[in-house]
């Protein structure tokens, strides 16, 4: 991202006390994720150290330090969609994909994570996809469901 | 025009809800409404349609029931159905029934008469009344919520925190969600509540960034509280802000939560001083659990006397729980406690799902102990599961089946924990990686002798010595699958 408009994010709600993990989100939310040479200003705006933008950002396993591909898949590893048998739906997609949890595949159309728990439960297992929850997903169903995802 | 209602509860949308929104969208005379859900899931996506007496509702619904839906065929009356007629609902008597964000019809059904109610007592006098309802925290610790308050309004400060844990980080549990995406007003009013009783001005709701549509939908309601004026105490105005977190389950421990608060790393501190004392920038903060703040209103509009006459001697009012995993009827159960962990599998989860047998039931999230079987009359009370060694925690219930394996589950367990350690203390952050290891070799078939000792030392020293519960409880879930099911831990 270019130099200005990483300023106008950092100054656009500036907080007091300075927060350092909300300013991280804000610039996730707006880049897709906290480029590395982008510490140094963040810790600047903040007044901080970039020692401490970096323990924040290491800590927090939902900050990202690389984009992520085209489409992101997170597979709910949570104790109730374990007892509905979630780990086969991440068998399938890791043998489909060819790609282990936390890859993204070559071409890089989707990255494969893992969550604990999207409160969907009920609906188990639950899958994530760009943002969107599917609930009561079956292994069988994850070639047509990858196809929708190019 | 017929007016049909449909949740929009993440839930029924990940059901399929959205589907049946979508197809409907440009049907002539057809207006759709979006509600909170009845926590019936496995009857998701429900439709329902006002009948004089009570509505009807169409279960399971597709697009093609339109048909049906409008000539009144295949409905069932919605209080005809036992899962939701068997619950005794308090905090969740609007759930399935109104918009979300309508002010106008919380307050129809009883809304704000709580904070009104709030708004006339002194401060003392609405703590006496938490201390008479006998509410203790809904978010695992089950501390009596009236002696923190007590704690916080008589500090001296110039200025107090009121913050909900939000952060639902108990995986099979999901009632926070639903009363932020559902009633979110229920939670701001308990919150209001709060700072009047102990002098706060500023409020926080720190939500887990897996649940984006609770923090929007608070956002929302927030926006709407305060053009109408309602965010405000005695003229003084109490500024409610939303935090997402950044999926750390250790930062729903209240001291790692006011860290991360506070924008650094989420790491649990050492208490006391505890946060009623000492918490968000040092200052005095009550931290509770949604549920706890949404279960508030309720007390003061209808009296801590009223709270205290349901439940056990030591566990009063309602309890709510997500019964869940292997089970025919997944959803949310508001009962008072007292009632049977069998019973509640039995008569609200309607049993086994077709094909599954029982193995295990897991209560109280990751952190929760196993019960097999022949464990199921224990009643659903805070003294009983501690007289058990085990814990209520946010009310999640998992059931298991017969295909799954202990081993592996224990494994998962303790990976769960070497994850999300905060690695402030050592019991906690090598114990659990050592804990790990020694499952993992177990099911390479590389056990040695002694292996189930060493990890019945090391949960020792993790459950003595941790400095939170996520240390001193992970032992739990391990220990009981090997107590219960030993032949899986031996298969080398
Ligand atoms: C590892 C760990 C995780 C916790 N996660 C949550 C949580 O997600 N939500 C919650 O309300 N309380 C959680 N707690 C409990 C909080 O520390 C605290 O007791 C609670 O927020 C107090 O609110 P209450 O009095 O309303 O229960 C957790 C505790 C520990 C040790
Ligand atoms: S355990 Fe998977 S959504 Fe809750």
């Amino acid at each position: 991202m270019s130099k200005p408009a990483l300023a106008v994010l950092l100054t656009r709600h500036p907080r007091k006390p300075p927060n350092i993990l909300q300013t991280l989100l804000e610039v996730q939310a707006s880049l897709g994720f906290v480029p590395a040479d982008a510490l140094p200003e963040i810790a600047r705006s903040l007044d901080v150290t970039e020692a401490d933008v970096a323990g924040v950002l290491s800590y927090y396993p939902d900050l990202r330090t690389a984009r992520t591909g085209r489409h992101l898949i997170r597979v709910c590893l949570g104790e109730s969609c374990m007892a509905n048998h979630g780990a086969k739906v991440l068998d399938r997609l890791r043998a489909h994909l060819k790609i282990e949890v936390g890859e993204t595949t070559r071409d890089g159309r989707v990255t494969l994570e893992r969550t604990y728990c999207v409160g969907t439960c009920p609906v188990g297992p639950s899958l994530v996809v760009d943002g969107d929850v599917i609930g009561r997903v079956r292994p069988d169903q994850i070639p047509a469901l990858l196809e929708e995802y190019q | 025009m017929t007016r049909l209602y449909l949740s929009n509860d993440t839930s029924a949308r990940a059901a399929g809800a959205d589907r049946l929104a979508q197809a409907w969208a440009h049907v002539p005379d057809v207006e759709l409404v979006r509600t909170s859900s009845r926590g019936a899931f496995f009857l998701e996506p429900l439709v329902e349609r006002d009948r004089p007496g009570g509505r009807m509702a169409w279960p399971n619904a597709k697009p093609e029931d339109l048909p049906n839906i409008l000539a009144w065929v295949g409905g069932t009356p919605v209080d005809d159905i036992p899962f939701l007629a068997d619950q005794r609902r308090a905090t969740f008597e609007n759930f399935g029934i109104t918009r979300p964000l309508s002010l106008e019809e919380y307050q129809r059904r009883g809304g704000l008469k709580g904070l009104e109610r709030a708004v006339s007592l002194a401060p003392d006098a609405i703590v006496q009344e938490l201390k008479r309802s006998q509410l203790r925290g809904r978010g695992g610790a089950a501390f009596p919520v009236w002696t923190k308050w007590q704690v916080a309004k008589d500090q001296a400060a110039e200025q107090k925190y009121v913050v909900a844990n939000a952060d639902e980080g108990d995986a099979g549990t999901y009632c926070d969600r639903m009363i932020m995406e559902g009633e979110p007003f229920r939670l701001i009013e308990g919150m209001l509540i709060c700072a009047k009783a102990i002098g706060a001005t500023r409020g926080y709701i720190y939500c887990r960034q897996e649940y984006p549509a609770a923090a929007q939908t608070l956002r929302e309601a927030l926006t709407i509280a305060e053009r109408a004026g309602l965010l405000a105490v005695e003229g003084i105005p109490v500024h409610l802000d939303v935090f997402l977190g950044a999926g750390s389950y250790v930062c729903g421990e209240e001291t790692a939560l006011l860290e991360s608060l506070e924008g650094r790393r989420g790491v649990v501190r050492a208490k006391p001083p505890y946060p009623a004392l000492s918490g968000l920038y040092e200052k005095p903060t009550i931290v509770s659990n949604v549920l706890t703040f949404a279960t508030v209103p309720s007390i003061l509009a209808r009296g801590g006397a009223w709270h205290a006459s349901l439940g056990t001697d030591q566990s009063r009012g309602t309890m709510t729980l997500q019964v869940g995993g292997r089970v025919k009827q997944p959803g949310l159960v508001e009962i008072p406690f007292g009632a049977t962990l069998a019973e509640v599998i039995e008569r609200f989860g309607g049993g086994m799902a077709p094909g599954a047998r029982f193995k295990a039931v897991q209560v109280g999230g990751p952190l929760g102990s196993l019960f097999p079987a022949s464990g199921l009359d224990i009643p659903i009370c805070y003294d009983a599961f501690a007289r058990a060694g085990a814990i209520l925690g946010h009310g999640g219930i998992v059931v298991y089946d017969d295909a799954t394996d202990m081993l592996d589950l224990a494994r998962h367990f303790m990976a769960f924990t070497a994850d999300e350690s905060c690695g402030k203390c050592t019991p906690c952050r090598i114990g659990s990686v050592r804990g790990r290891e020694i499952l993992e070799q177990l099911q390479a078939g590389r056990g040695r002798s002694g292996d189930l000792d060493l990890l019945a030392d090391l949960s020792e020293t993790m459950k003595a010595a941790s400095l939170c519960a996520l240390g001193q409880r992970a032992p739990y879930p391990v220990l009981t699958a090997i107590e219960h099911f030993p032949g899986e831990f031996r298969k080398n």
